[in-house]
């Protein structure tokens, strides 16, 4: 096993980890990126809408940007890292551009800015095409990089660490190449976390199936804390039939009476929201009591309808001439007559692996950029920060694993982290027949028990429950052998990503029991009211003798 | 024969370049009284046949490309592609990029088979 050698690795290439290896490539770093499947046709970023918050309207600023992201997240975001993302939106902005996306611009050749809500300014930028866009611009400036190596088709399995005087280190990492089935270990100097939230986790969900949460666990195993993970954002209106169109989603905010002045019904064709819309997390526990009172339809879902709007045909069919919504219609559903079932689906994780301003996990020589790093948000996300955080902390995390890649030669990973790994990988190989149950009935076992318990509603009943449902899971998992495939063995990845999200699904509701207050998308209906006094603080999980210990951190302040 | 309208027919093309001295075309069964996607029928067939290899990523809007693959002989993505039940579809790779196993290929190797543009 011929190790790969690099400065720094990046794992994870969607618009986190491709900006992320750019600017470590930009600084002089050698820079490798692994990506579990083909670039630019795979991850979260591809679903993202394009919209990207910066305060460029003149009488806009970066105070104003800062408040306005605490105050959504309510009071819970990481101060020092909302500060960060508020300074340098602006200029991450123009280097999207420099990279070759483009923004929608007014007929004078402005910046288009719209007012999403809580923005005190208008404030929304849109990329042309979304964050598909958006990887694309950033996959061709790294292929074009001298410094960057991409390499598809990677399911990374573990980091490696180096140990010195009981001090750990993150050494590089260690995985399959799903197009030979060989083991590969791959030592770098730095390692940088890119690889995105685990809202597929969620059995209604609007992400790929490669939401796993892969990173997270990667990272918490090597011993780096976590913070907020039960900070989950959700989405009120989730397509969740016909089965084609599961993943994809309508927009709540079409609803509003500006707009189409749309509701979500019920069975029986009762609405169920108020007008003016309320906000989205009320709408959903409205939609989830519904849902929950039997007034759902057959399919476990509402009625998102605009088919009586009053507005002109002619606005109707002009907004819903977009991809997404011609996506709708291929699969057989008229967005604009047609009554679409929907639920409350997971959409974006928060929380995730801690990071200070510099990018910096609790482990040396590993750093992290949202999504699957936190908390910047809180208990609530502004739409537009997604993608502008990708970039932010993307040149940030970038930037600093550089440095110590600079500053520190190669540490030779512990023969006994790589050891255990390769033998814990070739364990779940036989040479037979799979041995043990069907990875898919494990695989929806989970998935359902998490949607049902860990979703807008939760308790520490629902959340003991989904822990008990979890603890099976994982010991039918254990007997499971899959059969040796050399070439894209698609079992073994399923095997080993349902054990990630074992381990994650542990690790969200043990943070969502330890918080016994409800804030944001962090609803407990047995702690049903905001309690500053004792939970305005992160909740903070570490794995100490491979045993999970859940904690609290303190909220930071700025300045 | 009323079962069949309830069943959409599946044939693939199997194949792993390295141990597999030609392809082979598996017949598959999905159940289903609506009219499915392609991708959603493979993601069906999975559950049957968990040997079966091909990319399961989207974007849900019809762009990213994870999921072109040939369908009747025509090159068509699996996310915009509906099959209704009673309905034959045999499925194989996309011809113009270089096979990795059944339906996977590698998007950064083009073939560049100049006989077979259109």
């Amino acid at each position: 096993m011929d190790p790969v050698k690099t400065d720094v690795l990046v794992v994870g290439a969607g618009s986190a980890g491709l900006r992320a290896a750019l600017a470590a490539a930009e600084a002089g770093s050698m820079v490798l990126v692994l990506n579990k499947g083909p670039l630019g046709k795979s991850g979260i970023s591809l679903v993202a809408g394009g919209g990207m918050q910066a305060p460029f309207h003149p009488d806009d600023n970066a105070d104003l940007f800062f408040q306005d992201t605490i105050n959504a997240g309510y009071g819970l975001g990481d101060q020092n890292l909302a500060a960060v993302l508020a300074e340098d939106a602006c200029a991450r902005v123009l280097d999207v551009e420099r990279y070759g996306a483009k923004f929608a611009r007014t007929a004078d050749g402005q910046y288009f800015l719209s007012q999403f809500p809580g923005q005190s300014y208008p404030r929304q930028l849109s990329i042309v095409g979304g964050g598909l866009a958006l990887v694309s611009a950033l996959s061709i400036a790294c292929k074009r990089h001298k410094n960057i190596s991409i390499m598809d088709d990677f399911f990374m399995t573990g980091l490696l660490n180096h140990t010195e005087s009981n001090l750990v280190s993150v050494t590089g990492a260690i995985g399959i190449n799903l197009r030979t089935g060989y083991i590969v270990k791959i030592e770098a100097k730095a390692v940088i976390m890119a690889t995105g939230g685990c809202q597929w986790l969620w059995e209604v969900n609007d992400c790929p199936a490669d939401a796993t949460g892969d990173g997270i666990v990667f990272a918490y195993r090597t011993g780096a804390e976590l913070v907020d993970m039960e900070m989950v954002l959700f989405y009120p209106s989730v397509v969740i039939w016909p089965v084609s169109l599961r993943g994809a989603f309508v927009h709540y905010e079409y609803l509003a009476s500006a707009i189409f002045d749309g509701n979500i019904y019920d069975r029986n064709g009762k609405p169920i929201l108020s007008k003016p819309l309320p906000m989205r997390d009320e709408a959903m526990r409205m939609m989830n009591q519904a849902i929950m009172d039997g007034r759902g339809t057959v399919h476990g879902g509402l009625e998102w309808y605009i088919g009586d709007s009053p507005k002109e045909k002619n606005f109707i069919h002009t907004k819903l001439n977009t991809d997404q919504y011609n996506y709708i219609r291929a699969n057989g559903i008229e967005p604009s007559t047609d009554r679409i079932q929907v639920a409350p689906g997971a959409h974006y994780l928060m929380g995730g692996i801690y990071i200070n301003e510099q990018c910096e996990t609790t482990v040396s020589g590993l750093f992290a950029v949202p999504e699957c790093a936190g908390n910047f948000d809180g208990a609530n996300r502004m739409a537009g920060n997604g993608l502008t955080a990708t970039q932010v902390f993307g040149f940030k995390a970038g930037i600093s694993a550089h440095r110590w890649a600079a500053a520190h030669s190669c540490r030779y990973p512990d023969k006994r982290s790589v050891d255990e790994e390769v033998e814990r990988i070739m364990s779940k190989i036989t040479a037979g027949n799979r041995i043990g149950a069907e990875l898919f009935v494990l695989r929806h076992k989970l998935r359902s028990a998490v949607q049902r318990d860990l979703g807008v509603r939760r308790s520490a009943k629902g959340l003991a429950h989904l822990l008990s449902v979890t603890d099976e899971v994982q010991a039918e998992l254990a007997i499971i052998r899959v059969p040796h495939v050399a070439v894209y063995n698609q079992q073994l990845m399923e095997l080993l990503q349902l054990e990630v999200m074992c381990e994650i699904s542990r690790l969200i509701a043990g943070s969502a029991l330890l918080r016994q207050e409800s804030r944001g998308h962090h609803f407990r209906f047995d702690f049903p009211e905001r309690d500053d006094l004792h939970f305005l603080k992160h909740t903070r999980v570490v794995s100490a003798e491979k045993r999970a210990e859940f904690g609290s951190i303190p909220i930071k302040y700025n300045g | 024969m009323a079962a069949s309208n309830k069943n959409i027919f599946v044939k693939i093309v199997r194949f792993n370049p390295t141990v597999d001295r030609e392809p082979r075309l598996q017949e598959y069964q999905v159940e289903s009284v609506e009219p499915m996607s392609i991708n959603s029928v493979l993601a069906r067939i999975l559950d049957q046949d968990s040997t079966l290899a091909f990319r399961r990523s989207s974007c849900f809007k019809g762009r990213c490309g994870a999921c072109i693959l040939r369908v009747n002989g025509k090159d068509v993505l699996g996310c915009l592609t509906m099959v209704s039940p009673g309905e034959t579809v045999t499925l194989e790779p996309y011809p113009r990029y270089s096979l990795i196993r059944d339906l996977v290929v590698d998007f950064s190797q083009p073939l560049h088979l100049e006989n077979e543009r259109v």
